[in-house]
């Protein structure tokens, strides 16, 4: 049994709460940006509770998160260097441009599907022949 | 053989007492014995020496006897020997594919075990997959265009209109640089001004705890290394244990 914070349970719901949503923010690279350029990425016991929020990686915890990106960005934030990296807005601004294109990867994949899709039934149909369907009823 | 030696000798005194014998009957043909008894001694000793003879030559027989046997013998005990051979070799065949087996009936059940522990229902899945994909958290909208100010993670605006908006202030300074207003201008999207952030349909995770830490974080949580998230299990257990004292 851990000493110290006695929280009720109600109290223990909003931490859960409040949690969730900073967890996510942290999925937002400018608001990563923000917090590098005040300081708060040196401080020593903001780099312990981002070690601590990786209890968000467990799948009973994981479930409520709307944003997944976080825990990626969650992981990357456990190492110095890149917490260095991104007091730089042009580190912040690459970041967001990459996970924006990678956030389209599926999109673009499904539209080049349908595409070759619909060609692909364009082409049965221009090869059939003109002739009825010989197994009809 | 070994008695070869001794039947040699054996058999060339008694051709030589022979040879002697006849001799000397030759000779006392010719002429008188010069020794009255000699002739006497000499015929004692020739069937004393024909009897060692004849004892040597049944040795030799026995011998010679045992000696097939003896061969018989090894012969049979080199069958053996084969056989047994041929048994270990059939052993250490049916050894190897034995512990084969047991290896890998161990690594199916490891692979089961494992499979157990990830054990999700799907139902849970799909919810799931359907939260994050009806946000458009993870799948761009096919629709998507620069401009559109719909992201991958929480927007400013998103952010300030959470529970931590509301608890502290949140910088205005538009580090997203996205609102309502962009979008509206564009022309687009005319649904962004009454969304419903993602957090705000929490009813799902209304009983849910996180887990408790006893620190305030100013101190180093144990066996602490920047680089190595090893140890960071130690946090993250317990969580439904803390949870359960205040019942």
């Amino acid at each position: 049994q851990m000493a110290g914070v006695l929280e009720t349970e109600e109290q223990a719901r909003n931490r859960f709460q409040s949690e969730l949503e900073f967890v996510q923010c942290l999925a937002n690279p400018n608001y990563l940006n923000f917090l590098a350029q005040r300081g708060f990425l040196r401080e020593k016991p903001f780099v312990n509770y981002l070690k601590y929020l990786l209890y968000w990686k467990e799948p009973e915890y994981a479930k409520f998160l709307k944003y997944p990106h976080c825990l990626h960005m969650l992981e990357l934030l456990q190492y110095e260097h890149f917490r260095k990296e991104l007091v730089n807005a042009q580190c912040a601004k690459f970041i967001d441009e990459q996970q924006i294109l990678h956030w389209q990867h599926y999109s673009r994949k499904r539209t080049r599907l349908q595409q070759a899709l619909a060609e692909q039934q364009q082409q049965q149909q221009q090869a059939a022949p003109p002739h009825g369907n010989p197994a009809s009823k | 053989y070994v008695l070869f030696k001794p039947v040699k000798s054996t058999f060339s005194r008694l051709a030589s007492l022979v040879k002697e014998l006849i001799e000397m009957l030759a000779l006392s043909r010719t002429q008188k014995l010069p020794q009255p008894g000699e002739d006497t001694q000499v015929l004692e000793l020739l069937v004393q020496r024909d009897k060692e003879f004849q004892e040597l030559m049944q040795t030799a027989v026995e011998q010679g006897r045992i000696h097939q046997e003896m061969q018989q013998l090894e012969k049979e005990a080199e069958k053996r020997d084969s056989d047994i051979q041929l048994l270990q070799k059939q052993l250490k065949e049916a050894e190897h594919i034995l512990a084969t087996a047991v290896y890998q009936a161990k690594e199916k059940l490891k692979s089961i075990e494992k499979a157990r522990k990830g054990s999700i229902s799907s139902e849970e899945i799909i919810k799931y997959a359907h939260r994050i994909s009806a946000s458009n958290a993870v799948c761009a909208p096919l629709n998507w265009v620069p401009g559109d100010p719909r992201r991958p993670y929480p927007t400013d605006l998103e952010m300030r209109s959470g529970m931590l908006g509301h608890m502290s202030n949140l910088p205005t300074n538009g580090v997203n640089g996205h609102l309502p207003g962009d979008a509206l201008a564009a022309g687009r999207l005319p649904d962004v001004l009454t969304p419903q952030y993602p957090w705000q349909s929490s009813d799902v995770s209304m009983g849910m705890l996180p887990p408790h830490h006893g620190n305030d974080f100013g101190l180093e949580p144990p066996g602490h290394n920047k680089e190595n998230e090893d140890d960071v299990e130690a946090m993250s257990t317990d969580s439904s244990s803390s949870s359960s004292d205040s019942d």
